[in-house]
């Protein structure tokens, strides 16, 4: 009995890593396959990526061929596409000729530094009025948030960034359009993402404080005598939070789809940017290196974020899951 | 319940004579005609929302892209309700390691994306009515599995199944007569709000150029048309902005009121 409580906490989270591990190695499968399952000679398009339509001769796709081993069997390359991408070693763009890994390790940098100054920033707007509005459930500050999260939610990325370059580009002259040299190209990017996720994070941090409010433990305190602002921040506050980590990492889910919009819309040279521009121009290895990219990071943060659940509710620990 | 109905029937009833009527007003107009003589001109009464910078009629276009723009949400939303219930279904009724095997396959599913996939679905295949349905449709479906798994699974444990399984009824009976019009109910909240996201989907896809392709009337295309003439032309690109966001809402609205009937 001892023995298997002492092994519970490393065995969960142990499973939740290996969970991760499988999410991204299907990841790098799916890949894999959408790769070859294009049409047209891979070896080919390389070497136009490579040399340029001009430059293109039937010996220098041969050579490729020989150089990138395409005519082994499917299976031997898979397994060195798992190392490949394991080393973060995913090829070259098709367009340009750079290593993906080089291209996206730029605009990865774009993306991160906008995507925490959005999130912090929906942070900032979020929890004080979703905690005003769960402290005082069906109040007027309650019902505002209600009202605003729903309109919200119902406005695609882009016309709140349309909304605002109107606003303060057009009518105001107050910031620069486009661009993302200075620190005052960041301002509309940010508000345009954070203004999106604040929306439902504001509704979670509500729901999970008026949860917390209604609760047995609650009461309990206010009888021993907590005053309602000790009650809350003694009892309360690590309480609510389990939800709050749990969507923390989720809304990374929404801040990539703000993402594509967001970047295309203002110029900003980040992921998003170079994924919708990969796209269109079909240059397959960079679109494998965004997806990759993206979707072994929401694996690595909700994996964090389960985690962090884990050990501020060990109770969680049983069911296997922090966030389920 | 009947009251509700009645709510649905009179809003169905409204949808219908605003399509009707909508209909009737731009027989004739053509979404595609280019006049570049009356490029960005002004709402007038021949134009009563301006013209795109190609001299085209922004009114028709706007009214143009509605029925696709549903249509295709509808589409993808049946496709991932078919598959997800079906997935749903089966997880329900089958052992426990089948059971687990398909709802690990359902959470990974639902943690990837859903605009992504759609991108890189309809990025690849070129754009096109097709791929953005099947690139949606494959996003839909997880939520729709587990939904139905748990529905399924909760009322096949009562009282009025386990009569029916004892009276002698065959399995897919019972599923039929009395799980499925359980999960249907469920289902349908979760459709109409997933027509709305459906619906924005198209549209960003449309706005990044990787949907419905040009010279399809879209709302997220015709933004991205008119921004370089945001200054000269507000009208024209306030107008699937707004035609946009209403059709969002009602669609939420919907799904909601749908939600609370239950």
């Amino acid at each position: 009995m001892q023995r298997a409580v002492r092994h519970a906490v490393p065995r969960a989270v142990l499973r939740r890593v290996l969970e991760a591990l499988s999410v991204a190695l299907i990841l790098a499968t799916i890949c894999f396959a959408l790769l070859h399952a294009i049409p047209g000679d891979m070896a080919l398009r390389i070497a136009v990526g490579q040399l340029g339509t001009e430059n293109m001769s039937p010996a220098a796709v041969e050579q490729i061929r020989d150089a990138e081993m395409l005519s082994r069997p499917l299976l031997v390359q898979y397994f060195d596409w798992l190392k490949a991408v394991a080393t973060g070693d995913i090829g070259r763009s098709f367009v340009s000729g750079r290593p993906v890994a080089e291209e996206l390790r730029q605009a990865g940098g774009y993306t991160l530094r906008l995507a925490v100054i959005a999130w912090l920033l929906s942070y900032a707007l979020a929890l004080p009025l979703g905690i005003a509005a769960g402290l005082k459930p069906d109040g007027a500050i309650d019902r505002a948030t209600a009202f605003a999260a729903a309109a919200f939610s119902s406005l695609p990325t882009f016309l709140i960034g349309i909304a605002l370059i109107s606003i303060f580009v057009l009518a105001l002259n107050l910031l620069p359009p486009a661009g993302y040299r200075r620190p005052e190209h960041l301002v509309l990017p940010a508000i345009t993402l954070a203004l999106g996720l604040m929306a439902p994070s504001m509704r979670v941090i509500r729901d999970a404080v008026a949860e917390v409010q209604a609760s047995a433990y609650m009461t309990y305190a206010h009888v021993r005598g907590f005053g309602k602002a000790k009650a809350f921040i003694r009892h309360g506050l690590r309480n609510a939070s389990v939800p709050i980590v749990t969507f923390a990492a989720l809304q990374f889910a929404y801040l990539m789809d703000g993402f594509f919009v967001v970047e295309t819309l203002f110029n900003f040279p980040g992921i998003g940017n170079a994924m919708v521009s990969a796209l269109l121009a079909r240059d397959v290895p960079v679109v494998m290196g965004c997806a990759l990219l993206i979707g072994t990071t929401f694996a690595a943060i909700s994996l964090a974020a389960d985690l962090i659940c884990m050990w501020m509710d060990p109770r969680l620990v049983d069911e296997g899951h922090g966030s389920r | 319940m009947a009251a509700v109905d009645q709510r649905l029937l009179w809003t169905i009833g409204a949808a219908t004579a605003v399509t009707i009527v909508t209909i009737a007003v731009i027989i004739g107009r053509d979404p595609l005609h280019q006049d570049l003589a009356v490029a960005l001109a002004p709402p007038s009464m021949l134009f009563p929302l301006g013209t795109d910078h190609l001299g085209r009629d922004v009114f028709a276009r706007l009214f143009h892209a509605l029925p696709r723009s549903i249509g295709i949400a509808t589409s993808a939303m049946a496709a991932a309700v078919t598959i997800g219930t079906l997935v749903g279904l089966a997880a329900a009724v089958s052992n426990r390691l089948v059971d687990a095997a398909m709802m690990r396959l359902t959470d990974l599913a639902l943690a990837f994306p859903g605009l992504l996939l759609a991108m890189v679905l309809a990025g690849l295949m070129g754009g096109g009515m097709l791929p953005v349905l099947v690139g949606i449709a494959l996003g839909q479906w997880p939520q729709f599995a587990r939904m139905t798994r748990s529905v399924a699974a909760a009322a096949m444990t009562e009282a009025h199944v386990e009569a029916s399984r004892l009276a002698g009824l065959a399995g897919w009976r019972i599923l039929l007569r009395q799980v499925m019009p359980r999960v249907l109910i469920h289902t349908a909240s979760l459709a109409a709000l997933g027509v709305g996201g459906a619906v924005l989907t198209i549209s960003s896809l449309g706005f990044l150029g990787l949907g419905l392709q040009p010279p399809t009337p879209e709302w997220g295309a015709m933004i991205t048309e008119l921004l370089p003439y945001m200054d000269v032309a507000p009208v024209q690109i306030a107008a699937p902005c707004v035609a946009l966001f209403v059709t969002v809402l009602t669609c939420m609205i919907a799904g909601r009121r749908l939600a609370e009937a239950i």
